[in-house]
């Protein structure tokens, strides 16, 4: 897939997400691939691309967690005080509903699964053909300054700092 | 609760042999019948005769006699405190038998007066466990008035399971009680939670408790400790327990991430099933609910 296509796929993937403000209380959604790419949005830029990425990572890895003992996730619901998620899984990735207060619950989840339906397709040829996000490198630290040789206490017949000793002898 | 017994006509047989001196009237095998029902209509017959009960704590005998129960015995004691004893047990037979009958009334309260007593007894027995809000089903009356106090504590398999439940659940291969804490737990009957079977519950004086709401309505009932530990359980194992920790921890990060506010509950649906999990202070409650449960009380209760 060409850089062109994937700005194309996430485009048509962020077209469906729009149709779920239709419905009141709705913040926004995303959608992550199974390797944790985020690859559409429609929500605030309050939450950033990477906030979103690792967010969809770890719900991810809620499913995954269920599915290691037997139990496939088909959606969840999870309350956070006055805000609430939508997750429903698709082939090859999950979509993620911000909602901020009170919302038609049915309807959302009606919503949900017809947008489910329709970006089924993208998001599974994402995950097959886009290649796994690349996470950024932790800032290179400086060097760690040496740390000054240990200064033993002098005996008779001891050897220099830089010779190697065994079993009480020097040896090269 | 079985029942055996004959109708010997109101009033017709008295004297200690009475009993079992009459062939006429109807024998009836009765299933699920709560002991607190036999009870009363016997009383309501104010039929004269002695009973055997066999329950889960052994065998006694209920004495009744003009509408009430004039003398009881269980094998440690003897009159009201065995008939609170009897009253107590949830499963068993109560056939009328032949048996000397005591030279005086041992038993001066009424009948309804020692179901009360009994039921009394049970729910201040289940108050020291650990209780969990969560709406009771079919309960009549303003949203705020479903949600009752409700048990979430291990409970005797053999007393509280109904036939398909308990097949449900070997089904499912949920009744694996690894940790101590669960089979300790699971040793201990605790007859104030009635299951399913819990008739006593809805007929008698502790009906307002709906106790046997979530026995019946919920495959797995779960409380992990602040460190992961395993609490209270029925029905649950160690994979579900580690599954909900991990998750419950993966919940709370990301919803620190987003910054919205501390983690509440997030239900669950799978293909073949349902979950809730929800923070009760410290503690995490796993539920499972059965397929047939309608989950809308619920999920207002908790938000969802």
């Amino acid at each position: 897939m060409t850089g062109q296509e994937a700005v194309a796929l996430g485009e048509g993937v962020r077209t469906s997400l729009a149709t779920l403000k239709d419905l009141s209380g709705i913040a926004g959604s995303f959608v992550c691939t199974t390797s944790g790419r985020l690859i559409a949005r429609e929500i605030p830029a309050l939450f950033e691309d990477a906030v979103l990425a690792e967010a969809g990572s770890r719900l991810l890895r809620i499913g995954e967690t269920f599915a290691a003992s037997g139990d496939a996730l088909e959606f969840a619901v999870v309350r956070y005080g006055e805000n609430r998620l939508y997750l429903k899984a698709i082939a090859g990735g999950m979509l993620c509903i911000v909602v901020a207060g009170e919302v038609n619950m049915p309807a959302l989840r009606m919503a949900a699964n017809l947008v489910g339906r329709r970006i089924a397709p993208a998001v599974g040829r994402a995950q097959a053909e886009l290649p796994p996000p690349t996470f950024e490198a932790p800032p290179q630290r400086p060097a760690p300054l040496p740390l000054p040789p240990a200064v033993a206490p002098s005996a008779p017949g001891a050897a220099a700092p830089t010779a190697r000793r065994f079993r009480g002898r020097t040896v090269d | 609760m079985q029942a055996r017994g004959k109708n010997e006509g109101r009033g017709e047989v008295t004297g200690s042999a009475a009993a079992g001196a009459s062939v006429r009237g109807f024998s009836a095998q009765l299933r699920g019948a709560s002991l607190w029902d036999l009870v009363q209509m016997e009383c309501l017959a104010r039929s004269h005769r002695s009973v055997q009960v066999v329950g889960e704590g052994g065998v006694g005998y209920l004495y009744f006699d003009r509408g009430q129960i004039v003398h009881a015995t269980t094998a440690q004691r003897s009159g009201e405190a065995a008939a609170l004893e009897i009253l107590d047990w949830t499963n068993g037979s109560f056939q009328s038998c032949e048996r000397p009958w005591p030279t005086q009334a041992t038993i001066r309260t009424s009948h309804e007066g020692l179901i009360l007593q009994a039921a009394q007894l049970r729910d201040e027995r289940s108050a020291g466990s650990n209780l969990v809000a969560f709406p009771a089903r079919g309960v009549a009356g303003d949203e705020l008035d479903r949600y009752e106090e409700l048990e979430l504590t291990e409970l005797d398999e053999t007393e509280v399971e109904t036939e398909a439940a308990a097949e449900a659940e070997a089904a499912e291969g949920a009744i694996e009680m690894r940790s101590p804490v669960s089979d300790e737990s699971a040793r201990t009957p605790k007859p104030g939670a009635n299951g399913t079977n819990g008739a006593n519950s809805a007929n008698g004086a502790n009906a307002g408790r709906a106790e046997l709401g979530p026995v019946g309505d919920f495959a797995v009932m779960m409380r992990l400790g602040p460190n992961g530990a395993v609490v209270s359980n029925r029905g649950g194992n160690e994979e579900l327990a580690e599954t909900v920790a991990y998750s419950h921890r993966l919940l709370q990060l990301t919803g620190e991430l987003l910054g919205f506010e501390k983690f509440s509950a997030v239900e669950c649906g799978f293909v073949d099933g349902r979950c809730i999990v929800f923070s009760d202070g410290d503690e995490v409650v796993t539920l499972r609910p059965r397929p047939e449960v309608n989950m809308q009380a619920l999920r207002d209760r908790l938000g969802l």
